[in-house]
């Protein structure tokens, strides 16, 4: 084992396969879901940052032990071991942050695409560098976040209290319709933001209510239906941020 | 590491010819996949991206041990990773439809500019495997990812006559056991028909046949339709 974690030929092909592989597993789930990083962008990125780490290793081991060895002693010994990896972080942010977009009404999408991402980089950083037990346990609680506490965390936002709906009606009074309405269900607002949204050419003012409701039995499909009652309601949907 | 190659390993004029001619060769090799899929950074982009790496590489290497500063050869290098990031990040974009595309693209760049340092530094071995390991990812794994599926959620668009009928619709959803993840109302702009629609998301699970769902849901009265989308 101590040998594997020694710089040798042997050494850096199964650290490579490992962040391919470790990022493969991860992107694997990822696909499965249709989400936008797949398994080649996992893969891809754990063999750069496995690589970027490796090449950083190879050049302290060349003045260490190699062929630069004799220079080292006339100038000193000035290396940094962990700049690469240090960048690759940084590299790696500005990558992740491009996939997360900001779509229309306050809404964030993409953004627990990015942190994976993120972290399966910080993976292939550790393989890169032989810390094995590492790759393989930081693995398992990946595909753990990412899979299996997914249901977990649908089911929180399903009974959620806060919950965010853009109401489209048909004039400014309406409002107070819509607020005694949403008292009336024991919901209370904490934040109306009123916008003007277009539909077949014509202006119709719209608003975000943010509201918590209280601890009833009211489901979102629930509260979203009892506003659609109303007349002057055009539409309603939620804000899943 | 593999001793055959040891006489390229210090920085001469001939081991910088070596290493740019390599860099452009396994710069192209990367690129050729992409440009044969016709997507926006080609074989050029990957060729130069992973020349530019090779060259940062071996002025940081050519400062320490040739020009004799006492300085770390590794930092010009390292932020070739970060410059990398900002252009991976300016690759992607979004489309109308509000998807990201070109993230793979960014990825498979930012990997050329690594494996590029890898040449640059001497590391023959890593970027020749890195090379390798990149087009097993492109080619064979790509149609491994065309092999996996799975059911997304599913979007039912319903029809009916009364405002009151949403509430029922969702209870009976409910009753069957239906996870609605979204539900969108819209009312009736087509003032002829007085029909009001909603769009209703729904989380698959195995027994689910939405066919059966969809009928009974029009046995509901006052429903007109209910369809998948």
């Amino acid at each position: 084992m101590s040998y594997l974690r020694q710089f040798n030929f042997l050494s850096v092909c199964l650290r490579m396969i490992l962040a391919m592989c470790a990022g493969g597993i991860i992107g694997f789930g990822r696909t499965r879901k249709k989400k936008t990083a797949g398994l080649r962008t996992y893969m891809l990125t754990g063999i750069g940052a496995s690589l970027a780490i490796m090449i950083s290793l190879y050049e302290y081991e060349m003045m260490t032990n190699g062929l630069w060895a004799p220079i080292v002693e006339e100038i000193g010994m000035k290396y940094d071991v962990s700049r690469f990896a240090a960048q690759v972080i940084s590299g790696a942010g500005f990558l992740a942050a491009g996939s997360i977009i900001a779509i229309e009404h306050q809404q964030v999408e993409g953004l627990t695409t990015a942190t994976g991402l993120f972290a399966s980089v910080c993976m292939g950083l550790a393989a890169g560098a032989g810390f094995y037990e590492c790759v393989l346990i930081t693995c398992v609680l990946i595909i753990l976040v990412l899979n299996v506490f997914q249901p977990l965390e649908r089911m929180y936002k399903r009974h959620a209290r806060n919950i965010d709906l853009i109401v489209e009606f048909e004039s400014v009074e309406n409002i107070q319709q819509i607020t005694e309405l949403l008292n009336e269900k024991n919901a209370s607002i904490y934040d109306i933001d009123i916008e003007r949204t277009t539909r077949s050419g014509e202006h119709y003012p719209a608003a975000i209510f943010s509201m918590k409701m209280s601890k009833g039995k009211m489901s979102h499909a629930n509260m979203i239906s009892s506003i659609a009652e109303l007349d002057c309601v055009y539409s309603v949907e939620e804000l899943i941020a | 590491m593999l001793h055959f190659l040891d006489g390229l390993r210090n920085v001469t004029i001939l081991s910088t010819f070596f290493r740019l001619m390599l860099a452009c060769v396994i710069g192209g090799f990367l690129g050729l996949e992409r440009s044969y899929n016709n997507k926006p950074a080609g074989f050029r982009t990957h060729i130069l991206v992973c020349l530019g790496g090779c060259v940062a590489s071996m002025t940081g290497l050519y400062l320490y041990l040739v020009a004799g500063l006492a300085t770390d050869m590794s930092r010009i290098g390292a932020n070739v990773i970060s410059g990398l990031g900002f252009i991976g990040a300016g690759t992607i974009f979004v489309t109308h439809k509000k998807t990201i595309k070109g993230l793979t693209t960014a990825a498979g760049l930012w990997t050329a500019g690594i494996i590029g340092l890898a040449v640059g530094a001497g590391f023959y071995e890593g970027a020749f495997l890195g090379m390798i390991l990149v087009l097993l990812t492109e080619t064979v794994f790509t149609r491994l990812r065309d092999l996996i599926q799975h059911t997304p959620p599913s979007t039912l668009a319903v029809s009916y006559t009364r405002r009151e009928e949403l509430d029922i619709i969702v209870n009976h959803l409910r009753h069957e056991n239906c996870k609605i993840t979204n539900l969108k109302v819209a009312g009736n702009t087509n003032a002829q028909t007085a029909l009001y629609n909603a769009l209703i998301t729904l989380q698959p699970n195995a027994e689910m046949d939405f066919t059966d769902i969809c009928r009974d849901l029009e046995q509901i009265d006052g429903v007109v339709s209910a369809e998948i989308l």
